[in-house]
């Protein structure tokens, strides 16, 4: 921690328009989670602690320190995504996320923060070597059920993760589609979300980016999930696209 | 499509199985109000009935027994699960729908009498484990809140724990 961002009691932070995520204002403005484990910081990311005063059960004012964590665009592409104006992310507090493509588990520690005690985050990550990060991070976070596997094969999983809201998939395979078919087959909710991030040349670099997407689009459609939304990730990411859709009954 | 009798449902606290007591024929199975049956607890409630659940008897157990689940290998404690609790038919088969084609390809070897559609044979079998997976924590007896949480929480770092150990290679293995 320390440095630039830490605004001590001028800084100002405001809920976002998405529930569980925050903002400050002050000279930059920020992204923000409230962080489920205070004085941790998980990836040398900047945290902001702040006085908030409520009201106590005999009326009287009761202060409370509230610590948030810097998020960083650049780092995660969900955080990128909600700057570029995501309109439904399909997650909030008490909900269940299942994010494919954990990685060391740095952006997952926000979703973590987001879905609050009352949520819980199954996190997918194959590399040993990431997974081994990522089952640090989950030991301060009790709500991460860290599962180092193949997201490929959700069989392999199905005793550890029970029907969640949203899949949030970040594997940057070319069959990344079809994996999030299958864990959206066995484990989403009817109605529930599903958040891709798609970098257009992990699935094919000699096509144009657009019809990269387009054609993404196309057999996410064939899985039936909806396309809803679609944005680019500049000016954070070149040639990346989230996309966001909801899972439907078969017809 | 033949009928579904019973259904096997792996969890992070142990096997449950479900005598299927009612079963919607697959040509309503796309219709919305069926779909939405599955949805809906107490209509639910109505289709699938909680034979037995047995859960793990220690965490070591509860470790040894993902890591063959997850290999589509048929536990001992699984199999003395399903001899007790499915009826032996000498007849008829009868037909119990499991999610993983390798585990029931390892639960036909070891029993005879057992048919098993998967969720790729049947799509029957798919709705009906989603709905099973969906209302666990109330279909399963005497489990309070969280307790599916809990279970889910302590195994997933016991199996990812022992993913991450077991490897010998210390970097990566990247597909090529």
């Amino acid at each position: 921690g320390g440095g630039g961002a830490r605004g001590g009691a001028k800084a100002i932070v405001e809920p976002h328009r998405h529930e569980g995520v925050f903002v400050s204002r002050g000279k930059e403005d920020h992204l923000l989670t409230r962080s489920s484990a205070p004085g941790i910081e998980v990836y040398g990311e900047k945290r902001i602690t702040v006085d908030n005063s409520e009201k106590g059960e005999d009326g009287a004012p009761v202060t409370t320190k509230v610590e948030y964590r810097v998020w960083n665009p650049f780092r995660s592409k969900l955080a990128a995504g909600i700057i570029g104006g995501i309109d439904n992310i399909y997650m909030g507090p008490g909900k269940k996320v299942l994010y494919l493509g954990a990685a060391s588990g740095t952006s997952v520690s926000h979703v973590a923060d987001i879905v609050g005690s009352t949520g819980n985050v199954y996190a997918v990550e194959f590399s040993h070597r990431s997974g081994r990060d990522l089952v640090n991070m989950a030991q301060n976070r009790t709500n991460v059920i860290p599962i180092v596997e193949d997201a490929r094969h959700p069989m392999r999983y199905r005793m550890l993760v029970p029907m969640v809201d949203c899949i949030f998939a970040d594997v940057a395979q070319p069959d990344q589609a079809r994996i999030v078919a299958l864990n959206a087959h066995m484990f989403l909710k009817i109605g529930g979300g599903v958040v891709i991030s798609i970098k257009a040349n992990c699935i094919d670099s000699t096509a144009a980016p657009e019809a990269v997407f387009a054609q993404e689009v196309q057999k996410l459609r064939a899985e039936r999930i909806k396309p809803q939304e679609q944005l680019t990730l500049e000016p954070f990411e070149r040639d990346h696209c989230i996309v966001i859709g909801q899972y439907q009954e078969a017809k | 499509m033949g009928k579904i009798d019973f259904l096997l449902h792996e969890s992070a606290l142990g096997y449950a199985i479900f005598k299927v007591v009612h079963q919607q024929d697959t040509v309503g199975l796309h219709l919305k109000e069926v779909q939405q049956a599955g949805q809906d607890l107490a209509k639910f409630g109505k289709m699938v009935q909680l034979v037995n659940f047995a859960p793990w008897r220690n965490a070591a157990d509860a470790l040894e027994n993902i890591n063959l689940i997850s290999e589509g290998i048929l536990p001992d404690y699984l199999k003395s699960d399903l001899e007790l609790n499915l009826p032996q038919a000498k007849k008829s088969k009868i037909v119990l729908g499991v999610a993983d084609k390798n585990l029931a390809g390892s639960i036909k070897a070891e029993f005879p009498s057992v048919e098993c559609e998967t969720g790729d044979t049947s799509e029957v079998v798919a709705d009906l484990l989603r709905g099973v997976r969906l209302h666990a924590a109330k279909l399963l007896k005497g489990l309070e809140e969280g307790d599916v949480e809990r279970a889910q929480l302590g195994l997933g770092h016991a199996y990812s724990r022992g993913k991450v150990k077991f490897n010998v290679h210390k970097n990566d293995n990247h597909i090529i």
